[in-house]
């Protein structure tokens, strides 16, 4: 595969909000310290529905974090997406003044599931209930899957590359692979990168018919833990999270610090819904990010995975990177973050590649909360509850989505790239 | 609802208000639309579509797009519900 | 040095008909896809119109699964996508999965699932809604039906960019390409007819009543419709090697965001025209170079003033000489697939050297030579694509005749 690169991506910022914590560093310090953000959900009732928790955002106050500008055209995926935005541009030193200066274009590279179907569904319901001619018009605009995009692009002045990216739970990471791509080609300087989903009613009763949700199949025992021998589906949850991606050399003249750096990405599908094919779709992600960052399995010092209790998807991810990795995968150090964030779909990835920028900071894997063993046919031995002190150098983040989807992303500490040999 | 002026001013305030993410207060008598209160024009139609489920009015967005203060929209909706109210019966005989 | 990337199949699933030469032919010929709204009442609407494709049967085109496991958008890219491999001389069981991938974009997915969703809702029946709900409603689910029906496991990605996700769609196909990541790439957009949809651009005044007449002084908006277009694209020398018949190749793209309006595009055409002037650079090409312009060209008052601006701002003196027509005039506004249609009937244009008209088109607003009325015949050595979305998402897509 020829290399697509000559420049390097770094990250110069993040942002986060989630069920846990609204910052990039406290999203860290909360998963270490075994926070879990599941909990009963009051967004809405699950009245008649066998599952009763999320990840839900509360209290989600928006103007504590946006001011005094008009929210009203702008729906819950917007706001929990202005809010991560507006940080992650702060952290990278974007001031409005910088952004508004005519040569800087900051873009923005989205992963997202649905955008907001709470909003096309009310739009829809409206126009039934009241006549087509009563349809919000605000309601429209949040209609299509990039308005969320779009409204941060015109909230921040970001007149950069701006694309929206549907991938399911594995939106974020390919999110991140598409930007890095574009900054490697020249395109952009500057991308945030990441993902956004809200947690609403419509999703919820989707997901929990598809069977997805712990509880969903009247079990009496919800166990939406990773790699659990129970576990019997995962919680439904909500959040944001971007990361800002930068051309390093751009970055250096910024005089920006390099808080880690994107080494390499890849994406394959499983076309079958089989775990032959879904873990063949994770190995050759993992295969194809790392040769994309010119290393060899032997240099992955710890994993996130993008596992969340899901009775299959859980499994199959182990398998494959297992297979990427050989043997030395049984005990790698593996941080599932869904157990105490629930499956933010969209923003799932983002969240991941932000709560490893704390790792490759402090050495500190925070573990798999409510994990005392992984079921026997795991064959990653290495999650568990307890915290592990790792040396990060690089960190290998991996996603399955429930329809086939798979990502692999590479993080790099600052500096580690010096000690690569070829 | 009542033709009272004052009720129909203070419900249409209401309305803009809420679509432009201001405290009513703000919004003086005679506030134009587009300049002081910088609505674009998404906005407008969503500020006509709430006032005319308001009002019941049942006007075609035409008759909206020509409006651009308070005055001109409390005369709207003043000018239509009276169209709107039953005419007195005429006497028999 | 850039790989070079080859356009060798095109599909096409349109209100005018299905497959390329239909498509094509009909275009040329002004064929009209607008009829009343046959797939909800419209009754409560103020317009009526229409461009939806009738008469669909998925059934020659889902081979492997149940068509009744797809939502409409699905199928209809799933008919476009093994068109294009057949009309690229491919057979989905002889290429390598692994690295062949799909990229495609879209506006709403597959709204009627949320439609459904809602009639249940409003009716007290929520206890009805089944896991069909998410097996079929997501619109990741566009790229995924289509690579599960061909076994395709390598990239598989949903830009779902609006009205100009067709066009990203393919950039990104080409990026992939040219990363190595893939040899094979289809790539294009789908987009179904809905209530949803109708009734967002009647709510904002955007639907013509009558007709769709892009550029013309009286037009009066655009006329929604759905379809789906998949590009068979691969690195040229793969092509070559295997004998393929190359429509066009891909020279370049740009992308550029307003930042300025959810649903009006800026004021002075900025993005759209930074958007044309990246595809250029890109494509190492000057304005100049440019044989034919496919426009966004919706026929609402605004989108085409400001079009024709942007296109004044890039190419200047040689805007006068450089056609430009909207299909918008015949197929309407198929959204997602739209700029996908689009860079078909670009790459055909600059394999047979002809182009379509603007059709209705009586009065021009404006001097640029429209195509109005007619097919021309026309050399076509670079042929550009626009396309400019809600939320300020713009896309211009440049291909190149290719020379032996």
């Amino acid at each position: 595969m020829a290399s697509d690169h000559d420049r390097r991506v770094v990250i110069t910022g993040a942002g986060v909000l989630s069920a846990i914590a609204d910052s990039a560093a406290g999203l860290h310090a909360a998963l270490c310290q075994g926070k879990s953000g599941l909990k009963p959900i009051e967004l809405f009732s699950t009245e008649g529905l066998g599952c009763h928790q999320a990840g839900e955002i509360r209290p989600f106050e928006p103007r504590d974090y946006l001011g005094e500008r008009n929210l009203r055209p702008i729906d819950r995926t917007s706001r929990l997406l202005l809010v991560a935005a507006g940080q992650a541009l702060a952290a990278a030193g974007w001031t409005p003044e910088a952004l508004a200066a005519g040569e800087n274009e900051v873009g923005l590279v989205l992963g997202t599931t649905f955008c907001s179907v709470r909003t096309i569904a009310e739009f829809d319901r409206r126009g039934l209930q009241l006549g087509p001619s009563y349809a919000s018009p605000f309601d429209f605009a949040n209609s299509v899957i990039n308005a969320a995009a779009g409204q941060a692009a015109i909230w921040f002045g970001l007149r950069g590359l701006n694309t929206t990216i549907s991938a399911g739970e594995s939106s974020g990471l390919a999110a991140i692979g598409y930007a890095t791509g574009q900054i490697r080609g020249g395109r952009a300087a500057a991308v945030l990168a990441g993902g956004v989903e809200e947690l609403c009613f419509e999703s919820f009763v989707g997901h929990y018919r598809a069977g997805r949700l712990c509880g969903s199949h009247g079990e009496s025992e919800e166990v939406p833990v990773p790699f659990h021998p129970r576990r019997n589906g995962f919680a439904l949850a909500e959040g944001a999270a971007l990361l800002m991606l930068e051309d390093a050399e751009a970055a250096a003249a910024r005089g920006v610090p390099v808080l880690a750096e994107v080494r390499g990405h890849g994406g394959a599908f499983a076309p079958r819904r089989t775990r032959e094919d879904g873990a063949g779709a994770v190995a050759r992600a993992i295969l194809v990010a790392l040769e994309d960052a010119g290393l060899g399995p032997g240099d992955v010092d710890c994993l996130s995975v993008s596992a969340s209790g899901s009775v299959e998807s859980d499994l199959w991810e182990a398998v494959g990177i297992a297979t990427a990795l050989g043997p030395r995968a049984a005990d790698l150090p593996v941080a599932a973050i869904k157990a105490q964030l629930g499956e933010a779909l969209g923003a799932s990835g983002g969240l991941q590649a932000v709560a490893l920028l704390g790792t490759l900071r402090d050495g500190m894997l925070p573990g798999v909360a409510g994990l005392a063993e992984p079921a026997a046919d795991i064959p990653l031995r290495g999650a568990g509850a307890e915290n592990r002190r790792v040396r990060a150098r690089w960190a290998l983040a991996t996603s399955l989505s429930a329809d086939g989807h798979a990502s692999a992303v590479i993080l790099g500490a600052p500096g580690a790239a010096s000690g690569v040999g070829g | 609802m009542s033709n009272n002026i004052e009720e129909i001013r203070t419900r249409i305030k209401q309305i803009i208000a809420n679509v432009a993410g201001l405290n009513a207060s703000r919004i003086t008598d005679d506030a134009t639309l587009r300049d002081e209160l910088k609505l674009d024009s998404l906005s407008l139609l969503e500020i006509g579509v709430d006032v005319d489920l308001a009002f019941k009015l049942e006007l075609p967005d035409e008759r909206y797009k020509e409006v651009d203060s308070v005055p001109a929209m409390v005369d709207l909706v003043q000018q239509r519900l009276g169209e709107l109210a039953p005419q007195p019966q005429a006497v028999q005989g | 040095m850039k790989t070079r990337i080859a356009v060798t199949g095109i599909g096409l699933v349109t209100p005018i008909g299905a497959g390329r030469q239909e498509v094509w032919e009909g275009l040329l010929a002004g064929r009209s896809g607008f009829a009343p709204v046959e797939s909800f009442d419209t009754k409560a609407f103020s317009v009526h119109l229409g461009a939806e494709v009738r008469g669909f049967d998925p059934a020659p085109w889902v081979r492997r699964h149940d068509p009744a496991s797809m939502g409409r958008a699905s199928l209809l890219a799933i008919a476009a996508a093994r068109q294009a491999l057949e009309d690229a001389g491919l057979d989905s069981e002889s290429v390598e999965p692994e690295r062949a991938g799909v990229a495609m974009g879209t506006t709403s997915g597959e709204p009627r699932e949320v439609e459904r969703f809602d009639d249940r809702f409003l009716a007290g029946e929520l206890d009805q809604v089944g896991p069909e709900f998410l097996s079929l409603y997501p619109c990741h689910m566009i790229a995924a039906h289509v690579a599960r029906e061909l076994g395709f496991a390598g990239v598989n990605t949903m830009i779902p960019t609006a009205c100009a996700a067709g066009n990203y769609a393919i950039a990104h196909a080409v990026d992939v390409l040219r990363a190595g990541r893939a040899d094979l790439m289809l790539a294009g957009g789908a987009d179904a007819f809905s209530r949803i949809t109708y009734t967002g651009f009647a709510r904002l005044g955007a639907i013509a009543p009558e007709r769709c007449q892009p550029f013309d002084r009286n037009r009066k908006g655009m006329i929604p419709g759905e379809g789906a277009a998949v590009l068979v694209l691969e690195p040229l020398e793969r092509a070559r090697a295997r004998g393929a018949r190359v429509y066009a190749e891909l020279a370049g793209y740009g992308l550029s965001c307003d930042a300025h309006h959810m649903t009006a595009a800026h004021p002075e055409g900025d993005g759209a025209a930074r958007a044309m002037e990246r595809a250029l650079a890109d494509s190492g090409a000057a304005p100049g170079d440019v044989s034919y312009i496919s426009a966004h060209g919706t026929g609402t008052p605004t989108n085409d003033r400001l079009e024709t601006l942007a296109v004044k701002r890039v190419f200047g003196a040689a805007a006068g000489r450089t056609p430009m027509s909207s299909i918008k005039s015949m197929i309407g506004h198929t959204m997602g697939a739209a700029s996908a249609i689009e860079a078909a009937v670009c790459a055909l244009a600059v394999a047979e050297d002809r182009i379509p008209p603007t059709m209705n088109l009586e009065e021009p607003e404006d001097d640029l030579d429209y195509v109005p009325n007619t097919a021309r015949g026309h050399r076509v050595d670079l042929a550009m694509n626009n396309a400019y979305a809600f939320g300020g998402n713009n896309a211009s897509v440049i291909l190149r005749k290719c020379e032996a």
